[in-house]
């Protein structure tokens, strides 16, 4: 099965090359026959893809250590749900994962438009076989093969990274790539665009669902990183700014402009070039975040090796793909003038760009930081770097600013707003916000930053929570239905604009959650068994903690367990019993020799705050393990109360809740797509889901 | 066009208000990252150096390693990867990670104090290679 696998993947490539020619070629040509075979090559590379991947997983589950990949990330021990998951947890899986979800949408693509916009798909599956050859020639020239063999059989593997055995890393990964790879699917009929000269709005009326299925993925994708981060890392935070981490926040920033960009060209024709460029940079982006998180170009916490042929393939790669667009967006400038102007400095077309101008902002501050160590070694031999406080300084104010557009821009007029608009809508929403700001104040928060985010949150939500009231009594009144039927039926008759308030309420929710940081506890102390210690929480009360001792386990069936300690620890409060806490260090056998345990966190999560529990360190490892030795108890304790920080996940859970209104096919629509499309369903195919 | 320049304006002082932000973060929280052997001459040339944060790499001298007693307190030396010659003793106050060893490289951020020990903030722990490994550890 491997060898097989190793084959397809060899064979990828002349299938990729001969779709790439040929669609191009058909395109140029209006040749049928050409199209169909180029599309056709999109199955057959998503179909060989499958069986290297499959090759890859019999490698891991059947222990094939002559494999580097597999000796490298697995052992005999492993669980069989982490050897499954081997694909994708090193480079050379996760690069070949991703071209297997390429291929994979890329085969839903093209199947979706086998009758439908034929002047755009030559183009569209030439690009795509584009970026699959370079992923294959990646693969097969850059020295990450992951059939590479070691010439001989290890006797084990070196078994996978503890702190990667973790549910969370083991979806955080893919879900950013199906984010990362469902981009290039905007981008290959934005190419097509520039390429057939169909310049209007079409381009992206096609590929409305794609982008916010892209947008989605990647969101998700972020905050499940986060997640893991919160849960694994063990130091209490879930964002540290890390070079990987900020890869995977830049195209996630520019894929926010341009979802709100394109409106403005849908409904006023304007900012056609800008959104062509925004749609290659964020493609660019999540290559570059692709190469970034699988490459040690910059150090990181993540990073994982130093390789430079693939650095100067992905390079120039990308540099490639820069030059061939801009030489094709310049060709094209006299068809991407704008329809219209803008009318009004005070109007939603304006709101719009403001978010565009902003967001890259924050999109360049965060690059900026990222490859700021390289630039000043280029520059002034001297490496200098620029920590989390910089990107704390400038990209605080630059979401606030975000954060007040987001309740702005669903309710200010197109074109020109008036005063009366400006009042009618405004007036309350901000006399909330301050009144909540007050009563704060009043109530002791005094930090400024977290003072201004709950202010503005509050504003928002009040403009959010106005516009959904007003709509649904509106309806309530004329359809005379009661509220509840009134609230959905209004939101399905305009899926779009009601989603996408949801989502502008999950960004507060996240916003609020992300200034409960201000407000964190951190305390530490040596307990020994029976010692009691008391924590004060932001909110006013206080947890008594009683460390109750250490116990011990060697082995206790959990594969690839050396041992581990579990402190436990009894949380009351005013009282009133809230259980019990552990914390852990653990110990596993695919560990070096030598090297520390990792460390297993204790959290108890409630609506407003969470308190996390760290195991610092014990007194007498060596003694509590190896000799069972009950009076060496003590420990360092590590407690940390941290308001608010379910908001985050729960933001996120509205978040996706918003995007999938956005995305579900409206009634009409699909009654519509159906109608024109009566001799497809016939056949069975999926309507609506292309427009 | 009177429209279009007031909007302008705009654009511009957004892009003004970025820039400052992105020129005074970095001027305020920039870090050199130096070698122990940089750290030294910078020192030498000049003392106040002795106040400014800096961001040093270096490899643990392996037996140098001990806990100060009763308290978290963690002490232990640093070499220069290139010349071995160049060491200083570290104190760190926080939690080690959980990748912390005694054969590990590291870089630590914080300040060298006028008594030569250098006063770490934070340590993070170089550990790219550490789950790739080499033909010849797979084979032993």
């Amino acid at each position: 099965m491997t060898l097989l696998g190793e084959f397809a993947l060899w064979i990828s490539l002349p299938f990729a090359l001969w779709g790439m020619v040929l669609g191009y070629a058909g395109g140029k040509t209006q040749r049928g026959d050409l199209v169909l075979s180029a599309e056709r090559s999109i199955y057959a590379v998503f179909f060989l893809h499958v069986i290297a991947s499959a090759g890859v997983m019999a490698a891991f589950l059947g222990d094939r250590f002559e494999y580097w990949y597999v000796a490298s990330y697995s052992n005999a021990e492993l669980e069989f749900f982490y050897k499954v998951t081997g694909l994708w947890a090193g480079q050379r899986g996760s690069l070949l994962f991703w071209a297997l979800i390429l291929g994979f949408f890329s085969s839903i693509c093209v199947f979706q438009n086998r009758k439908k916009h034929r002047e755009f798909m030559p183009y569209v599956a030439a690009v795509l076989q584009t970026v699959l050859l370079f992923f294959i020639v990646v693969l097969l020239f850059a020295d990450v093969n992951p059939f590479e063999r070691l010439g001989f059989t290890a006797v084990d593997g070196r078994g996978l990274n503890p702190q990667l055995q973790n549910y969370w890393m083991v979806i955080h990964p893919p879900t950013l790539y199906l984010g990362f790879t469902a981009f290039t699917i905007p981008f290959a009929f934005a190419i097509a665009a520039l390429l057939n000269g169909r310049l209007d709005a079409r381009w992206i009326q096609l590929t409305r669902r794609w982008i916010l299925t892209s947008w989605l993925f990647l969101s998700v994708g972020i905050v499940f990183g986060m997640r893991w981060a919160y849960e694994e890392l063990g130091w209490g935070g879930y964002w540290f700014w890390d070079p990987v981490e900020n890869a995977s926040l830049l195209p996630w920033l520019t894929a926010t402009a341009f979802l709100h960009s394109i409106q403005i060209q849908e409904t006023r024709g304007m900012l056609k070039v800008w959104n062509m460029s925004l749609v290659l940079l964020t493609f660019l982006l999540t290559i570059f975040a692709t190469f970034l998180t699988r490459s040690g170009l910059i150090e990181s916490v993540h990073s994982f090796a130093q390789e430079l042929k693939i650095a100067f393939i992905f390079l120039g790669f990308m540099a490639s793909v820069l030059a061939a667009c801009t030489v094709l967006i310049i060709y094209r400038l006299p068809q991407l003038r704008s329809e219209n102007q803008i009318e009004s400095f005070v109007s939603r077309e304006s709101a719009f760009l403001f978010n565009n101008v902003i967001l890259l902002g924050a999109a360049f501050s965060v690059m900026f930081g990222t490859l700021f160590p390289l630039i000043s070694e280029g520059i002034t031999g001297q490496e200098i770097s620029v920590g989390p406080p910089f990107f704390q300084r400038v990209n605080f104010p630059i979401g606030l600013a975000l954060l007040a557009l987001a309740g702005i821009g669903p309710v200010i007029a197109w074109r020109r707003a008036t005063k009366r608009n400006l009042q009618k809508n405004f007036s309350t929403p901000v006399v909330v916000g301050l009144v909540v700001a007050a009563v704060l104040w009043i109530s002791g928060a005094h930090h400024p930053l977290a003072l201004t985010t709950w202010g503005i949150g509050a504003f928002v939500l009040t403009v959010i929570g106005t516009e959904f009231w007003k709509g649904t009594r509106a309806r309530a009144r004329i359809e005379g239905e009661g509220y509840l039927p009134a609230l959905f039926h209004l939101v399905t008759r305009n899926r779009r604009r009601w989603g996408g308030y949801i989502v502008h309420v999950a960004m507060v929710m996240m916003f609020m959650g992300f200034a409960g940081a201000a407000y964190n506890v951190d305390e530490r102390f040596h307990v020994e068994p029976g010692d009691v210690v008391q924590v004060a929480s932001p909110l006013g009360h206080t947890y008594t903690l009683t460390y109750e001792g250490l116990s011990t386990a060697r082995q206790n069936g959990m594969r690839n367990l050396a041992w581990q300690a579990i402190a436990t620890v009894s949380v009351t409060e005013g009282g009133e019993s809230l259980g019990i806490l552990t914390t852990e260090k653990r110990s596993y056998t695919t560990q070096e020799a030598g090297s520390p345990p990792m460390t297993e966190v204790g959290i108890r999560s409630t609506f407003l705050e969470d308190l996390y529990l760290i195991l610092s360190a014990m007194d007498d490892a060596e003694g509590v393990i190896m000799r069972g030795d009950s009076n060496a108890q003590g420990i360092d304790l590590q407690v940390l109360v941290k308001p608010l920080v379910n908001w985050i996940w729960l933001g996120c859970l509205t978040l996706v809740c918003g995007t999938l209104i956005a995305l579900w096919p409206s009634v009409d629509r699909k009654r519509a797509a159906a109608e024109s499309t009566a001799d497809l369903a016939a056949e069975g195919a999926p309507v609506g889901a292309a427009g | 066009m009177k429209k279009n320049g007031r909007f302008m304006v705009g654009l511009v002082g957004v892009a003004t208000v970025v820039t400052y932000l992105i020129w005074t973060g970095v001027s305020e929280t920039m870090v050199y990252y130096l070698t122990p052997v940089e750290l030294m001459q910078r020192v030498e040339a000049d003392p106040t150096f002795h106040q400014v944060g800096v961001k040093v790499g270096g490899q643990v001298i392996p037996g140098t390693y001990h806990r100060a007693e009763g308290e978290l307190l963690h002490i232990f030396d640093v070499e220069d990867l290139d010349d071995p010659s160049v060491t200083f003793t570290v104190e760190f106050r926080d939690a080690l990670p959980d990748t912390f060893t005694e054969t590990v490289e590291v870089v630590l951020e914080g300040r060298l104090r006028e008594d030569g020990v250098f006063e770490a903030k934070t340590l993070l722990t170089k550990c790219g290679s550490r789950y790739e490994a080499s033909q010849e550890e797979l084979a032993g």
